[in-house]
């Protein structure tokens, strides 16, 4: 899942995560440069197999 | 003279951006299309409610600095977007409601609207969405 990342003060704390409403428009904000994106990375770790 | 009346100085918001420092004017609008319904007997022309075509008019000072009006603005041409003002700057309450446009269209955009010994301001109309009211923060 892409989190975005508030980069302008007009539409919020610079470093928060930016929850879109409603009929906001992503991509005309990140064309913008008033969020970025950050594609969460999954933990490596395996999990191993529950010992019976 | 008025009983209540209150100064001009509303909050506005573009897709979730903030551009009320750029901001000299606005005009939303609620409409609701007239269908009309008049038949034969009737003496007068009568209309029933239909689809609404909302409006929000603005105008703005033209900036092409980061985060400015045409970094706002550039994308969303040809799209949908929310808009949303508010009377005041004080927080959302029964004296003070938030209107939204939700998915309202910006048919178009002056890029540039230069005059001699003016500052660059431009008009811009957002079309259509849907009409709500909050009242609560």
């Amino acid at each position: 899942m892409t989190k975005y990342i508030i980069q302008s003060s007009r539409i919020g704390k610079i470093g928060d995560q930016f929850i879109p409403t409603d009929g906001t428009n992503i991509e005309a904000l990140i064309e913008g440069g008033f969020i970025s994106t950050a594609t969460e990375t999954k933990s490596s770790k395996v999990k191993s197999e529950p010992k019976e | 003279m008025a009983t209540t009346t209150y100064l001009s100085n509303p909050t506005v918001t573009v897709n979730s951006v903030d551009i009320t420092d750029q901001c000299t004017a606005a005009t939303l609008t609620k409409v609701v299309e007239a269908l009309e319904n008049t038949a034969f007997g009737a003496t007068a022309r009568t209309y029933t409610g239909g689809l609404q075509n909302n409006e929000l008019t603005l105008t703005l000072y033209n900036s092409f600095a980061a985060s400015e009006t045409y970094a706002t603005l550039n994308g969303l041409v040809g799209t949908g977007t929310t808009v949303t003002i508010k009377p005041t700057g004080s927080a959302v309450s029964a004296t003070n409601p938030l209107f939204t446009l939700t998915l309202t269209y910006l048919e178009t955009l002056p890029v540039i609207n230069a005059t001699l010994g003016e500052l660059d301001t431009i008009d811009i109309t957002f079309t259509g969405g849907t009409y709500s009211v909050s009242t609560t923060p």
